[in-house]
């Protein structure tokens, strides 16, 4: 019996994985074409910031300003990506970006900013904030803080053309998201930045943990038709401190060294896909996502500094060398 | 409770929600503790036999044959999912497997036996390499995830009475995580499944209070003499 286990382990070894295009079919992802963008040109603003320590509430008010962002009057959801916790790695979106983003909004006048997210791993999310220094950095944290699993929910309709999806009240509700997403690669979807850090949106209460159901639409559907969705989502993207090979909880940290913002979280997500040498226009979702917004270079109009000046190549898993950026 | 019971048997998680879900498996169950075994909890009860998790289908056991598959897992098995039409998951399973084995004093044995044997062999093959739960992936791209506190104390919940694990480990394990966590909500499913193994464990202070009334009901019914027992099977 031993030696038959051994055999078989031996013989799996030396086959391939299924290639991702194929399992990701088996998944149901989509293939439709890519339409035209919407018209003219996106800023996108991208600035070094060599560690948390520095001066972020400044850099963070520029990237607003470069990019028109201006949340006075506004019910302001803040998202970041909180997913798992471990201390040799850099998986959730740093507190101190986190801090800094509330710290701007409320000096711009929202008027009223939570914080929510619904992980989608782990049951235990205040747990998850308190290790990630949510609760103990954030001041009242427990009254900003929503529990996107188990908020009180509303159907929306044509969701991946489903007649009722179920989607949380206070996502809903949000004039402004600010998707504060962590700058990381992602074994499925190549990379993992603002535009994916919205399956936490997704109630776990209603479609379990993980959140198969996106996976059977489709991730990179899924990414689409929840940015779709939420149209008024604004990104920052937390790359201080990255994860680079097998993201988005595996992988091992990279000092990036950079924050990136701005109001088209597509022409936001390729800008950071650039800065990690991953080609744009090999990401699947970036590509199912043109009618929502610019991946393309000659599109995107860079503020605050150059990210070929930032570029700092992310490890990749194997199934993702063809997206290395030449 | 009775109220949201859909017209399939199944119960939805919310009165907003308008399908059936894993939460059926709990609604089943609190008939159980309550001795409610009237026709609502029966249509609950086939409800859950006719529910199972959709991976594993022909294609993708095809392709498994030729390709290495980035989640390794048997699928000869399955549990239950989340929601219809989705992949079976630690969770759901546990909980529909408690929810059926104390279905087992009123129900046919038989059918139910065979869903709870295929079900219990899927949380077994799910497991670890460190020997607890996650979600239920155990390993992806040829890495071994760990296992998570709190969904190695429902595994096991739902795995009581079963012959097919060696469980003094698993006990031991689930023992090391209720010392070590940090996590109230872990706290409190380890205590409840360590009490249910026969594990005493010592009277902790009780935390401080909180709003969440899901981790306030799972802390009591985790005390000493607050209920634990009421989450074993028939």
């Amino acid at each position: 019996m031993a030696e038959t286990c051994l055999a078989r382990t031996e013989t799996q070894s030396r086959r391939r994985f299924l290639p991702l295009s194929i399992a990701a079919s088996g998944l149901g992802c989509s293939s439709q074409a890519a339409p035209s963008g919407p018209e003219g040109n996106s800023a996108v603003f991208a600035a070094s910031a060599a560690s948390y320590g520095i001066e972020l509430e400044g850099l963070i008010q520029s990237g607003f300003e470069a990019c028109g962002l201006n949340v006075r009057g506004k019910k302001v959801l803040l998202k970041p990506n909180l997913v798992e916790f471990d201390a040799n790695t850099a998986i959730n979106t740093h507190v101190a970006v986190l801090a800094a983003v509330l710290e701007v909004c409320r000096r711009q006048g929202a008027l009223r900013v939570r914080i929510g997210e619904g992980p989608g791993h782990r049951r235990d999310t205040m747990h998850l904030a308190e290790q990630a220094q949510y609760r103990s950095s954030i001041e009242r944290f427990e009254e900003l803080f929503v529990d996107l699993n188990r908020d009180d929910v509303q159907p929306v309709s044509g969701f991946a053309g489903r007649e009722r999806f179920f989607l949380p009240q206070t996502a809903l509700d949000a004039d402004l998201i600010l998707s504060i997403a962590k700058m990381k690669t992602h074994h499925w979807a190549g990379a993992t930045l603002s535009m994916k850090n919205l399956f936490g949106l997704v109630p776990g209460a209603v479609y379990g943990w993980p959140k198969n159901i996106l996976h059977h639409i489709g991730i990179p559907r899924s990414i689409v038709e929840l940015n779709r969705t939420f149209p008024k989502t604004f990104a920052v993207v937390d790359g201080i401190v990255g994860m680079q090979g097998n993201g988005p909880i595996q992988g091992t940290p990279i000092s990036s060294g950079v924050l990136v913002m701005g109001g088209d979280v597509v022409a936001v997500d390729a800008t950071c896909c650039r800065i990690m040498g991953i080609d744009p226009a090999r990401i699947r979702y970036l590509q199912d996502a043109a009618i929502l917004g610019h991946w393309a270079g000659e599109r995107i109009e860079q503020r605050g500094e150059r990210p070929e000046k930032l570029r700092k190549p992310f490890a990749l898993i194997e199934q993702f060398h063809h997206a290395r950026l030449a | 409770m009775r109220s949201w019971q859909m017209p399939d048997g199944g119960w939805r998680p919310s009165a907003g929600v308008s399908n059936s879900c894993w939460a059926t498996s709990l609604c089943v169950s609190l008939h159980c503790i309550n001795g409610v075994f009237d026709q609502p909890w029966e249509r609950g009860v086939r409800w859950l036999l006719a529910s199972r998790g959709v991976e594993g289908g022909w294609l993708e056991r095809l392709l498994a044959l030729v390709y290495k598959m980035p989640v390794e897992y048997d699928r000869r098995w399955k549990g239950w999912p989340w929601l219809p039409d989705t992949a079976s998951w630690i969770e759901p399973t546990s909980h529909s497997l408690l929810a059926l084995k104390k279905a087992m004093v009123k129900y046919d044995r038989g059918s139910i036996g065979r869903r709870v044997d295929e079900a219990e062999r899927m949380v077994i093959d799910r497991r670890s390499r460190d020997g607890g739960w996650n979600y239920g992936n155990r390993r992806v791209l040829d890495e071994d995830l760990p296992s998570y506190p709190e969904t190695t104390a429902v595994a096991l919940l739902g795995l009581q009475g079963s012959q097919g694990i060696q469980i003094d480990p698993a006990i031991e394990l689930a023992f090391r995580q209720w010392e070590a966590t940090e996590s109230r909500l872990a706290k409190a499913w380890l205590a409840i499944t360590l009490q249910n193994y026969g594990r005493a464990l010592p009277v902790e202070q009780p935390s401080e209070t909180t709003s969440d009334v899901m981790l306030t009901a799972l802390e009591a019914i985790a005390t000493p003499g607050g209920g634990h027992q009421w989450l074993k099977p028939a």
